[in-house]
């Protein structure tokens, strides 16, 4: 079980870990493969993602897996995110396999898992871009969605991208979206992103071209608000009765760090 | 005689094919290709046997020590461990992803234990997951 919330808990986030992987420059010299086309709606996208203080999404995220029998089976987790710019954001998975809740209210950090009733807190960076930058690098926790949030997330995307070309027009949980790929060394992803003023993504699906088998991980958007709740009871972490205070484990440490 | 000299040749032979299999995965990826690690680290059953291997031996990296929630980890086994405090009992500083049967929660001082025959557990977040992590009380 709690291998498999592992699992889940990487794969949930593996958007992020495609924003933060990259961190150089976008290479000077992309080759004609690549067709302005499908950079100018990934760029709309990023762009009008940027420019919103507030936004909350569904998402519903199948990762492909083959089981020891050599079955192929898929594992489905769903999460709410609420990200109020500059600094408050709110996730919560639901699930069978795993059920967790991180809130941040630009002063500190709170990760709650209501199965077992115990949670972890720890003071935070200012702002959520810190937030995600800290909580990666010292406490090995990823947040959800980090590459909707990062300031430069096209310039992420498009690190060492050597083809992207826009495949066509079709329709995502009644949204009409433009269907663009995108290819880099190991790496193709696809971007569908909803035609018309508000150029959200509806679904994004990273495939591993570089071990046989070409597995994928598929985020499907729904239920966009770019208007959403963001009182301050919704970034507010007040522990449940008896739920109980435990540690962070830090990476690298051999022992709990004292909560 | 002949038996042994292909035991002894197969033997490296077989080590060898076992290292392979263990280092493929994670090498020949520049650093910055996370996100095929993480594919491989969620998809690929049959090498994430073999990568446990690597991963629990590089615990420095959050991935990898996220990673090695996955099995029963000896993440610590590179360093050096405190004595057991009882005979039989586990070193200290070990991550398991679940628990052993048979527990009891023990508060001793302001700090909540597991207490599982001769070893207590203390509950932590490692990254995302919920692990428990051999103590001394």
């Amino acid at each position: 079980m709690n291998a498999l919330s592992f699992r889940m808990a990487t794969a949930l986030f593996v958007l992020v870990a495609l924003a933060l992987a990259a961190s150089g420059p976008v290479a000077a010299a992309q080759s004609a493969a690549v067709d302005p086309a499908a950079t100018r709606i990934l760029e709309r996208m990023t762009e009008y993602l940027g420019g919103l203080k507030s936004f909350s999404v569904n998402t519903q995220l199948t990762i492909e897996d083959v089981t020891d029998r050599d079955h192929r089976i898929d594992l489905d987790v769903s999460a709410q995110v609420t990200i109020d710019r500059p600094n408050r954001l709110r996730s919560e998975r639901r699930g069978d396999i795993t059920e967790q809740t991180f809130v941040y209210d630009g002063k500190s950090l709170a990760l709650f898992n209501p199965g077992e009733n115990v949670y972890a807190t720890e003071p935070a960076p200012a702002t959520i871009e810190g937030l995600l930058d800290y909580a990666r690098d010292s406490l090995g926790l990823i947040v959800p969605v980090a590459d909707l949030v990062y300031h430069n997330a096209y310039e992420l995307l498009m690190q060492d991208v050597n083809y992207a070309t826009v495949i066509g027009k079709t329709v995502i949980e009644g949204v009409t979206c433009d269907h663009l790929l995108f290819s880099r060394p190991g790496v193709d992803f696809q971007v569908w992103v909803a035609d018309g003023d508000k150029a959200l993504p509806c679904k994004y699906v990273v495939t591993d071209t570089g071990q046989p088998g070409w597995v994928s991980i598929t985020t499907v958007m729904s239920d966009w608000d770019v208007t959403p709740d963001v009182s301050d009871a919704v970034f507010r972490f007040v522990p449940p009765e008896g739920a109980k205070r435990i540690p962070f484990m830090r990476p690298g440490a051999s022992t709990p760090s004292s909560p | 005689m002949k038996q042994i000299l292909n035991i002894l040749l197969f033997a490296p032979l077989a080590a060898l094919m076992f290292v392979v299999d263990v280092q493929v995965p994670g090498e020949g990826q520049p650093p910055s290709f996370q996100l095929v690690s993480e594919a491989q680290a969620i998809a690929g059953v049959r090498r994430r046997s073999f990568r446990r291997g690597v991963v629990i031996g590089s615990a420095a990296s959050a991935s990898a020590a996220q990673a090695s929630t996955a099995a029963p980890a000896q993440q610590q086994a590179a360093q050096p461990q405190p004595a057991p405090t009882q005979p039989g009992a586990l070193p200290v500083g070990m991550v398991v992803s679940t628990l052993p049967a048979g527990c009891a929660p023990m508060t001793i001082g302001s700090v909540e234990y597991q207490h599982c025959g001769v070893d207590y557990y203390r509950s932590a977040f490692q990254g995302n997951n919920l692990v428990y992590v051999t103590s001394q009380p």
